[in-house]
């Protein structure tokens, strides 16, 4: 199996983004990919906010965050095909407070991979990578029949409609 | 109001609903609660903007996630006796279905409450409950109020 580039796993990841609606329209974007390490950045909003008092984003939407890069980490790792894995379970242990009005960076990479599961592990940080706000693991379930390439043209054929 | 001052209100389905408002992410999600006799009934109704999968349609899994988390949260706060906003520790959440563009309903047992921590059960169904989309548990700390707290008395080990 070929080793997918960084251009080339950015490119489906860019493609992905666009087809996921609740993700896209949480402005959640590729920050960077070194090697078969996945950096996904939640942009900070005003509606994002689970604390009114204090303006620190919702423990929620980092979850969204976290579950979604850890999933989309599937696509930079270089043992499996590109394809989709539905979450089977999550874990989210909270550090520390995201501050209010400040970015949010989501890091994952796929560690173990099975016949069927795919085991990850990730953080969230706003300023620092070595202060994590969130840390995260979890296992993702390989269903290679479900092709990734069907999801992106059902996609692109609804938006044409 | 603030938040912290309407949660000392009895916990009705209107009041539950106050609280809801006050929490902009709760807002932006939807997210709205009956009750029930001594159960509340958390309510994430189906909208186009929750897709995480465009094929099935499905729920993005965070989702599902975020709304059992302020679940969580405000049945603690209604089953406390001296309400203060928690903060969550940690959370985890197995998904069972795939959460489909539909009503998504949620009830939670609060399994154990402690001094500082609290342990909350969260179960996600559609349309029947015996058939979960997901079950989660949260771990959340209870902040000490400042008339709380005074200086413990050392009895000299565990023994006390």
């Amino acid at each position: 199996m070929r080793t997918l580039s960084a251009a080339e796993k950015a490119h489906i990841i860019d493609r992905m983004s666009h087809s996921i609606v609740h993700t896209h329209l949480q402005g959640i974007c590729l920050e960077n990919i070194d090697g078969e390490e996945l950096t996904l950045k939640l942009p900070y909003r005003k509606e994002l906010v689970g604390n009114p008092e204090t303006g620190a984003i919702h423990g929620g939407a980092l979850t969204v965050l976290l579950d979604h890069t850890l999933g989309t980490a599937g696509i930079c790792c270089d043992q499996i095909e590109p394809t989709i894995t539905p979450t089977l379970d999550l874990r989210i242990d909270h550090l520390g407070v995201a501050p209010a009005g400040k970015d949010i960076f989501a890091v994952a990479r796929i560690y173990k991979v099975t016949r069927r599961v795919l085991f990850a592990e990730g953080f969230a940080y706003c300023e620092s990578r070595d202060k994590p706000i969130a840390k995260a693991t979890g296992s993702w379930v390989l269903m290679p029949e479900l092709r990734l390439s069907d999801l992106l043209l059902s996609t692109e054929a609804a938006a044409q409609q | 109001m603030t938040l912290s001052d309407l949660i000392h209100h009895e916990p009705s389905a209107s009041t539950l609903q106050r609280w809801l408002k006050k929490v902009p992410y709760a807002t932006y999600l939807g997210i709205s609660a009956e009750v029930h006799g001594n159960e509340i009934l958390f309510i994430l109704p189906e909208d186009e903007k929750l897709i995480g999968n465009p094929t099935l349609p499905a729920i993005h899994g965070g989702v599902v996630g975020a709304f059992m988390e302020q679940a969580a949260a405000f049945h603690l706060i209604a089953k406390m006796d001296n309400p203060v906003l928690p903060k969550i520790i940690d959370f985890s959440l197995d998904y069972l279905r795939p959460a489909r563009l539909r009503d998504t309903y949620a009830q939670c047992t609060l399994t154990r409450q402690g001094r500082f921590i609290a342990n909350v059960s969260i179960t996600a169904w559609q349309e029947q409950s015996d058939k979960p989309t997901a079950i989660a548990r949260a771990h959340f700390l209870i902040p000490e109020r400042e008339a709380d707290k005074a200086p413990a008395k050392f009895a000299g080990g565990f023994t006390g």
